[in-house]
């Protein structure tokens, strides 16, 4: 067996190639793999030669899947790539449909306000989930508790909105399904206020921790040229030094109104990435403090095309066209004119972008991620070689790959 | 669920990329497998550095079948404000594909991010890169016959052999006479009742 073959997965197989040399199967069943990505490494003693990252392992065709859903149904299957982030995804395909039907001015800010909102309580959300488990890969246990802790308040926010912890199919074509509930805000300033001591904590006891400083820096370095020839987006891409965030270079949703910096590192090593994504989660805390500002004024959180717009389940009740009208739009959907459009946001991870094809069916006819994380994974490929295997855990770790999208 | 597998009577067009090329701000180039590789050459030395992604998509009925999708981004390592990264040009180019000869060359040379993005358009829809140094399935397993995303091919696979299922769960072997709705637990208990030699507890009329 050698690298490049794909191999057979069987955990941690190790394999003698003669020479001093060795290769190592590592994963898909590894703790530190952050999922089901096995691999393969051809190790001189200690150091890596050649890696190989296999993926695949968590496949489930969602992207035909959504191919075969209405387009109100899409977003459903859509929402379970990034499961770190959900809203994100929903976010990046909605609005793609949105340009496909033309009707992108006419979301009303409440509705935008909200999407911003979300997406970026998710993405600290997500950060969490990587800060956490990222400290565990080397040893630190504590942070995790802290960092879930956090993450949790979060997925109570988002179960507060749409009913579900992390699925909540709360973003629609056209706006959102309702408007955010009674309590939603003083949840939201609940979690404000506990945000800025509980990162504080979180940044004694992982950042200033000189056993990791000492596994990071210098580890996995990557320079800006081969970032961006390897596609490399987001908090990877930052960490080399380029400020390129498609929140700031193509603004969606009313990002032009808020202010945040981009923040960028030049290091360009696991540390640079680490602290990339941990002094973003605090420009994010200054978005969602902007658009809480904002969310006092009321409005309406729904397109008022009722081509698009559901009626108000109160008025179902009383009226016999509001009830065809709901009848028509859960039975059959809307027809999207035919077109092909691409539609990016910057998720957690990069630029997560949806190409999307209609041919003017009430179904999406070609549904493409560009997935962040499968490209930022990649770069493993190159990053890891010459470096120890020990640092395995750290690079993967520092590439926060979530594999519900790598994989799709 | 029924499944859109063919463009619907109604649909306006066999090509849906072809109606409104202008819907987003990206600059649309279309180009043939042999005017590819030249079309991406030049527009890497123009400043579109990154490889953003590739795609395919499927139009059966159409020439050429298949479409591959180069998303290019301006972007350069130099760039270190966000002033200078700025509102970077964005272009697709569309590489149409003939089902005789699914062949595209391979980019993987010019951009390493081309390496697992053409590995998956090559799984899914069986298009294959020349000159690709490592093409070989990505997503679905090694010996996985078909390619999942070709709008020919069913949303839940192949049909395969299911599970076997016990001699009891099975219509043919089900006694005639068995009672249509409700009765079938009865029925069944009848039957063990009597396989053990044992007079069936009466209860249930």
């Amino acid at each position: 067996m050698t690298a490049g073959t794909g191999a057979p997965a069987h955990g941690l197989e190790i394999v003698d190639a003669g020479d001093g040399r060795m290769i190592i199967s590592m994963g898909p069943q590894h703790p530190s793999t952050h999922g089901v990505l096995q691999v393969i490494t051809e190790l001189e003693g200690e150091t890596v030669l050649r890696a190989d990252p296999e993926i695949g392992y968590l496949h489930t065709g969602i992207e035909k899947s959504a191919e075969n859903l209405f387009w109100t149904q899409a977003s459903t299957v859509i929402e379970r790539m990034d499961y770190l982030s959900p809203l994100s995804n929903a976010c990046a395909f909605i609005m793609g449909v949105e340009q496909l039907l033309g009707i992108t001015g006419d979301i009303p800010v409440r509705a935008q306000q909200a999407r911003v909102l979300l997406c970026e309580l998710h993405r600290i959300a997500s950060h969490c989930v990587w800060l956490g488990t990222g400290g565990i890969d080397l040893g630190a246990i504590s942070g995790f508790f802290y960092a879930f802790d956090l993450r949790e308040r979060i997925l109570d926010l988002t179960e507060l909105s749409g009913g579900a912890r992390m699925h909540p199919n709360y973003l629609r074509i056209g706006g959102l399904r309702d408007d955010l509930p009674d309590g939603f805000l003083r949840k939201l300033d609940e979690l404000i206020a506990m945000y800025y001591p509980r990162m504080h904590d979180l940044r004694a006891l992982l950042q200033k921790n000189p056993i990791l400083q000492d596994r990071m820096i210098d580890v996995g370095i990557l320079g800006a040229d081969d970032a961006i020839a390897w596609g490399i987006t987001g908090p990877a891409l930052r960490a080399t030094g380029v400020p390129y965030d498609v929140r700031r270079a193509f603004p969606y949703s009313g990002y032009e109104q808020y202010e945040f910096d981009v923040v960028t590192r030049t290091e360009g090593d696991a540390y640079a990435r680490f602290m990339v994504r941990l002094d973003e989660m605090d420009q994010s805390m200054r978005i969602i403090e902007q658009v809480r500002r904002k969310l006092e004024t009321p409005g309406p959180v729904m397109i008022a095309d009722t081509k698009f717009a559901p009626p108000p389940k109160e008025t179902i009740a009383l009226s016999m066209e509001a009830l065809i009208h709901h009848f028509k739009i859960v039975s059959e959907s809307f027809r999207v004119p035919p077109g092909d459009v691409y539609q990016a946001i910057e998720g957690p991870r990069g630029e997560l972008g949806y190409y999307i094809v209609s041919n003017g069916d009430n179904r999406p006819w070609r549904v493409r991620t560009r997935p962040p994380s499968m490209y930022n994974l990649q770069v493993l490929k190159k990053i890891a070689v010459g470096e120890y295997i020990a640092d395995m855990v750290v690079m993967i770790g520092s590439l926060d790959p979530v594999f519900g999208e790598v994989d799709r | 669920m029924p499944s859109s597998q063919t463009p619907p009577a109604g649909a306006t067009a066999l090509d849906p990329t072809a109606v409104r090329p202008d819907i987003d701000d990206a600059r649309i180039i279309r180009v043939t497998p042999a005017e590819v590789r030249a079309t991406l050459e030049r527009l890497k030395s123009e400043g579109f550095a990154m490889l953003l992604d590739i795609g395919g998509a499927d139009y059966p009925g159409r020439e050429p079948r298949f479409d591959v999708v180069y998303h290019l981004i301006v972007l350069s390592g130099a760039a270190r404000t966000v002033a200078a990264v700025g509102r970077p040009e964005r272009v697709r180019v569309l590489c149409g594909v003939p089902e005789a000869d699914p062949t595209v060359p391979t980019m993987s040379d010019l951009w390493p991010a081309a390496d697992w993005a053409e590995r998956e358009v090559y799984d899914l829809f069986g298009l294959r890169f020349s000159g690709h140094p490592d093409l070989r399935r990505i997503q679905m397993p090694v010996e996985w016959e078909g390619h999942p995303l070709r709008k020919d091919y069913p949303l839940r696979g192949p049909a395969r052999e299911r599970t076997p299922r016990p001699s009891f769960a099975l219509k043919s072997n089900v006694a005639a006479g068995t009672p249509a709705s409700g009765r079938t637990a009865a029925a069944l208990q009848r039957q063990i009742a009597a396989a053990r030699g044992q007079t069936p507890k009466d209860d249930v009329k």
